[in-house]
């Protein structure tokens, strides 16, 4: 039987606690590291290579959503959390595993049996833009973006986001002068993104409105805003038309 | 009876209004008649003074026929026709008056007949204008007594309710402990009930001391003492002349859940909450101050907590209960400042 390297991630002790003593009585599962918050376990994650990983939803530094975006989907998750109605209806839908505490031996061991099963199938995650959307409940959108580079996690608070640019599978996210790149599409990021705040102005170009100085002629069809910093962004007929539309309805 | 007579300024602004309104309707008769000032003044007098009483009927009329529930036919009949009895009688009192007068000024008679269209127009205008006040009236207080309904509702709900997430939480945490350490898996069980039970007891008053509330407080802190460990400090310093004034319930609570979900937890290292209670002068003044992490995510913390304890205070003190918070680099700070009442009467 193939060796499962698992990681909890939780920041209270008696939960982490609880996961160690359900997992002691799995032979076929080896606990190779805790974590007590989003940081860590995304180090945890690049060190330690875990195949499975039971994640808190609410912690310090990152929560569960960010730790999941930023350690890829080659890793089985199982969610645990305590309550929150939103993100129990999000896992439902994605087909998520998750724990509701305070969780039974049996229950717990249901969700280790699909994971183990998921792992031979080498089933992927499922997209983590969708279940956070669905996640954060009604109304609510992405307040900062994570981004792994190595071992090292950057926060972009997504009011000091200046444009996002598609560049084939990543986006690059321009903040004060410095581009981010991101594996994700365009149109996920754009889904999560307030509507009154961030427009997408091109098929391949999304602005913060704040940070929009003027709009100037391009070609016939196209124009130009020109962002606060200086930087160019090309913005289609299609793309003025959305921000027309938008900058009269304030 | 009507609201006017409730207030004395009610009832003077009442009278007070009538003087430009009979002026007015003065004037209209002296010019359509050909009247003198005077003369005009002495005939409309008893007339006007009987329409000031009678234009609060419809206090009466309006509450029989409520604007939903009448058919508009029958509504408008209705009060049309009241409107033009009281439009007869008070040209009737006009008439009695002029023939009074008549008796000195022999043409006086003549001279009013011409003026009888206008004044007869006039009365029906005012009692009609008197309808739709009074509709206002009952829309405005109706609307009133709406909202005083759902902030009472409201409120009943806020002090029912454990945070789902608290609850859930401890009981994971009384789960782990019970393979481990089974007697403080039964402390903490107890220490839950306790918590429970008293914020179910004390939710239902309107007002308890404020030790009451405070030891709501310490027993809630007991519980995610258990769950947060080490990470969780508690440092109180509390002056015992706030003990017996009366507050409203789960006041203080709140915002040390506040203090937790949104500072302590937040930071790997967790941190120490800071409780001060002082009795300055009548009032009592908490202040919270607890660590957090500014880098925290802030989906879905608009401080819930706040807000009802906010409008709590504004529903019951109106201005003189504040609650304040400050941010003060990677501290957070909550004042709060509410009268000290004693053995307030109304413990509904």
């Amino acid at each position: 039987m193939k060796q499962i390297r698992a990681l909890i991630v939780d920041d209270e002790d008696l939960a982490r606690q609880i996961l160690r003593e359900y997992l002691s009585e799995e032979r076929d599962v080896e606990v190779v590291g805790e974590c007590t918050n989003g940081f860590d376990a995304v180090k945890a994650v690049t060190e330690l290579k875990p195949d499975l990983l039971f994640l808190d939803v609410q912690m310090p530094k990152l929560d569960g959503f960010e730790v999941l975006d930023l350690v890829g989907t080659e890793i089985a998750v199982v969610f645990v959390t305590a309550y929150d109605q939103y993100a129990m209806k999000a896992f439902d839908a994605a087909a998520v595993d998750y724990l509701l505490k305070p969780f039974e031996l049996e229950r717990f061991r249901t969700a280790l049996q699909r994971s183990r099963r998921r792992l031979e199938e080498k089933t992927p995650s499922p997209a983590v833009d969708d279940l956070r959307r669905a996640a954060s409940g009604p109304g609510q959108h992405l307040q900062r973006i994570v981004i792994r580079d190595n071992a090292r996690v950057h926060i972009i608070p997504v009011d000091q986001l200046d444009y996002v640019e598609a560049e084939d599978d990543y986006i690059g996210l321009h903040t004060g002068g410095k581009k981010y790149l991101k594996q994700q599409t365009i149109s996920s990021l754009e889904a999560s993104l307030d509507p009154a705040r961030f427009i997408r102005v091109h098929r391949s170009f999304i602005i913060n409105l704040d940070k929009l100085g003027k709009i100037e002629p391009y070609t016939k069809d196209t124009k130009l805003a020109v962002l606060t910093d200086g930087s160019q962004v090309p913005v289609s007929r299609a793309g003025y038309m959305r921000l027309r539309e938008l900058v009269d309805s304030k | 009876m009507h609201p006017l007579f409730r207030s004395r300024i009610a009832l003077l602004s009442y009278l007070a209004a009538w003087i430009p309104i009979g002026c007015m309707f003065g004037a209209m008769v002296s010019i359509s008649g050909g009247l003198t000032w005077s003369e005009s003044a002495v005939v409309t007098f008893p007339g006007v003074l009987a329409l000031v009483v009678l234009v609060l009927t419809p206090w009466y009329t309006c509450r029989a026929l409520p604007l939903r529930s009448t058919p508009p036919a029958k509504l408008i009949l209705t009060h049309l026709v009241v409107a033009m009895c009281v439009s007869t009688a008070i040209v009737l009192v006009d008439k009695i008056s002029v023939a009074v007068f008549g008796l000195w000024l022999p043409d006086l008679r003549g001279r009013f007949h011409g003026a009888i269209p206008v004044a007869a127009f006039m009365v029906l205008l005012i009692y009609l204008l008197s309808v739709a006040l009074h509709y206002t009236l009952f829309a405005v207080e109706s609307s009133k007594q709406a909202e005083v309904v759902s902030r009472e509702a409201e409120l009943k709900a806020l002090k029912a309710q454990v945070n789902p997430h608290f609850l859930f939480n401890s009981l994971n945490s009384i789960s782990a402990l019970t393979a481990t350490n089974p007697t403080a898996a039964r402390d903490m069980c107890i220490r839950l009930s306790d918590f429970l039970r008293s914020s179910l007891r004390l939710g239902e008053r309107t007002s308890i001391p404020f030790a009451e509330e405070l030891a709501l407080t310490k027993t809630y802190l007991e519980v995610e003492q258990i769950r947060f460990g080490k990470k969780l400090k508690v440092w109180n310093d509390l002056d015992p002349a706030c003990d017996d004034c009366e507050v409203p319930p789960l006041l203080v609570q709140p915002l040390i859940e506040n203090a937790i979900k949104h500072g302590v937890a937040t930071l790997v290292d967790g941190g120490e909450i800071a409780i001060r209670g002082r009795k300055i002068q009548n009032m009592i003044c908490v202040v919270i101050e607890n660590p957090f992490d500014p880098d925290a995510p802030v989906a879905r913390k608009n401080g819930f907590g706040l807000v009802s304890v906010r409008n709590r205070l504004h529903a019951r003190y109106g201005n003189a209960g504040r609650l304040e918070t400050e941010v003060n680099q990677n501290r957070y700070r909550v004042i709060l400042t509410v009268p000290c009442e004693r053995h307030r009467q109304s413990a509904i």
